[in-house]
């Protein structure tokens, strides 16, 4: 999942940045208001998180311009403002929630999965496709009951096509979802992961099914075998 | 209720009419008892002139021709006469003197008398030349007869008592009367009064937000209720600022301890490179540092409002004191290429206290540092009356270069690195005050930012 961070505290950003990107998710950062609504109309990005005083552009003149520009992209406020008209008002002009600092990590994680939760239509963390299971509160990964360990860019990118079950998935849409723009573009590098990916879910192989389907020269599709 | 302004004026509107009432009561008394004992003279005097009819010549010898009175004959309670000639001679007695002899009081008016049988009575007397009789035409002698005919005045007396009683009946009516209309006309009259204390009673910290109501208080009121609605005012005002104040500060120190919970859970969250931990222990020991000096910069802002700031002038070295400083903002200059120069003379010395002198130049160099765009430079130069703190920009927006002194201004823009805004500023303006120092900030033609430190 590809988040956009507007927070103009560079200690506060940092941080953010540093427990988003372990949490897997794939995330840029600015500080600037106007920066923001660049990137923001460039990128696709699953979700904002989103300081309401930043300069030159305040939050909420954000929130309401990449509304207007028809982006649905999942939007947490982080504010030090804590008054009832400033949540009100901001949840109103669309954002989808709304945390005021100085916030736990952990539920800023928890009120993000359920911001980009919302977004895919899924009503739970836990996504079950023939026997695999992906949990993504734990962030955990289970195939036939066995667990299996994933890197943070593996569990990202597994769980975008979870959340896209059924769907085929463009190579472009999981680079942009998954990886920031700290991440080296390199033409192969989504099939490079795809391959881990397989590997470890040992996915079609020794009698195991196949989920994740290449469909050449458009992507990939994770389903349980015989639904579609 | 006895200190009340209503239970007070009550009280003395009765006592007035209490003693109008009774001074009216004496009078009117004297008057009646006077108009009565005229009266009561008047009936003597007449009495006195009949009997006195009664004496005679006859045939040059005084004669008194008595008739029946039976009023002077009674036992109980008789009226008396006596009747003298002029040499003295008593000619007549009324039967109820026994013997005795009355006093005389002057002609034509009457005198208290203390009567034979003890009583008290009124005495008039009268002296008219004899009557003759047997002639045709009546002529009066020469001989002179002096009747004197007293009473007891026991009538008088009675009725006297009962125009006391009257009047004492009517003066208690009337006090009475007074009293209830004094109470109502009071209540009524401090009605607007009872109205203004319900609605002060109202008042609370919570509703401040309307003034009192002036219309239809008596003028003697209307400046106290004025003034209070001007306090109200002021302190609605204060309130407010409060409020904000408090706001702002929440939200100033918000952040940064968003900041430092979000290091902190992070890095803990899983098992790291000891280098790991020393920047996160490095990024919540600066955040810690911004926090100190927040707090320390709002600890003086409210010292500053709180009342008088002592001042301990002395000779303060510029130069010395700009350089220590700085010691504080060298690291944070140095992360961001920030270069400085202190250009002050070694000998420029200001007479101020090098205390809250510390403050502004602190606050000055902080907001430099943060606010000089990276590789610029910082400079610190001037004379001992006046000194600049000047950064390589970028200069400061017009449209709030007016505003940045005030309390929880937020320049926006590029002025922002997300901390301690409207606070530094503030401050440096508020204790330059205290000095006697003006600060002044302004764009300079190179593109740089001055803010001048100068004696008034």
């Amino acid at each position: 999942m590809r988040l956009l961070v507007v927070e103009d505290y560079e200690p506060l950003a940092r941080s953010l940045v540093q427990g988003l990107r372990e949490a897997a998710y794939a995330v840029d950062v600015t500080g600037d208001g106007a920066a923001a609504l660049e990137l923001a109309r460039a990128n696709a990005y699953d979700a904002l998180v989103l300081d309401l005083m930043v300069p030159k552009v305040d939050g909420l003149s954000i929130l309401r311009q990449v509304r207007a520009s028809g982006s649905s992209a999942g939007v947490l406020i982080i504010t030090a403002r804590d008054q009832v008209p400033d949540r009100v008002g901001a949840l109103d002009l669309g954002a989808d929630d709304y945390l005021i600092k100085p916030f736990a990590f952990e539920e800023l994680l928890a009120r993000l999965r359920a911001v980009i939760r919302r977004r895919y239509g899924a009503a739970e963390n836990l996504v079950r496709i023939g026997d695999l299971e992906l949990d993504g509160a734990a962030r955990t990964v289970r195939r036939a009951g066995r667990a299996i360990a994933l890197s943070a860019r593996e569990f990202a990118l597994l769980e975008y096509l979870a959340l896209r079950r059924g769907q085929i998935v463009t190579r472009t849409e999981i680079w942009e979802h998954v990886y920031d723009f700290a991440a080296e573009p390199s033409s192969n590098v989504v099939d490079v992961y795809v391959g881990y990916l397989r590997r470890k879910l040992g996915d079609g192989e020794g009698g195991a099914a196949r989920l994740i389907q290449t469909h050449r020269g458009l992507g990939y599709a994770l389903d349980a075998p015989g639904a579609a | 209720m006895k200190g009340s302004l209503r239970f007070r004026l009550a009280v003395s509107v009765v006592a007035v009419v209490a003693a109008a009432l009774f001074a009216l009561s004496l009078v009117l008394h004297a008057l009646f008892a006077r108009a009565l004992v005229r009266q009561f003279d008047a009936r003597l005097l007449g009495d006195a002139v009949a009997i006195a009819g009664m004496a005679e010549e006859d045939a040059h010898a005084p004669e008194f021709e008595a008739e029946s009175l039976p009023e002077f004959e009674r036992r109980v309670r008789p009226a008396y006469f006596e009747a003298w000639l002029a040499d003295g001679r008593v000619l007549a007695r009324s039967p109820s003197l026994n013997g005795a002899d009355l006093a005389l009081s002057a002609p034509d008016a009457g005198a208290d008398v203390v009567l034979p049988d003890g009583r008290a009575g009124r005495v008039v007397h009268v002296r008219q030349p004899l009557r003759i009789e047997d002639e045709p035409t009546p002529r009066v002698s020469k001989q002179l007869v002096t009747v004197a005919v007293a009473r007891g005045t026991e009538e008088v007396a009675d009725t006297l008592a009962s125009v006391r009683l009257w009047m004492l009946a009517l003066a208690l009516l009337t006090l009475l009367g007074a009293s209830a209309a004094a109470i109502v006309a009071v209540s009524l009259g401090l009605r607007s009064t009872r109205a203004l204390a319900a609605e002060i009673a109202e008042l609370d910290a919570t509703r401040l937000d309307r003034a009192l109501e002036t219309r239809g208080l008596p003028d003697e009121i209307v400046p106290v209720v004025a003034k209070i609605n001007e306090l109200l005012a002021r302190v609605r005002e204060s309130l407010a600022r409060e409020k904000r104040f408090t706001a702002d500060v929440s939200h100033e120190l918000r952040t940064p301890l968003a900041a430092l919970r979000t290091t902190l859970d992070v890095t803990a969250s899983r098992e790291r490179s000891p280098a790991e931990y020393r920047a996160a222990i490095d990024q919540v020991n600066v955040v810690a540092q911004q926090m100190q000096a927040l707090c320390e910069n709002l600890l003086s802002l409210a010292r500053l409002d709180a009342g008088p700031v002592a001042v301990r002038p002395t000779e303060v070295a510029l130069r010395a004191l700009v350089q220590s400083c700085w010691g504080l903002y060298e690291g944070r200059a140095r992360a961001r290429g920030l270069a400085f120069e202190n250009q002050l003379d070694t000998d420029a010395c200001m007479a101020t206290d090098p205390d809250q002198l510390r403050v502004v130049v602190s606050n000055l160099l902080s907001n430099a540092t943060a606010y000089t765009a990276p590789g610029g430079t910082i400079r610190v130069r001037g004379t001992a009356d006046r000194f600049e703190v000047h950064d390589s920009g970028p200069p400061i927006p017009p449209e709030i270069l007016p505003h940045i002194f005030e309390r929880f201004f937020r320049g926006d823009a590029m002025r922002s690195d997300g901390i301690h805004c409207g606070i530094g500023l503030a401050l440096v303006r508020g204790v330059a005050d205290v000095l006697g120092l003006r600060v002044t900030a302004e764009n300079t033609n190179d593109g740089g930012v001055a803010f001048t430190v100068s004696l008034r």
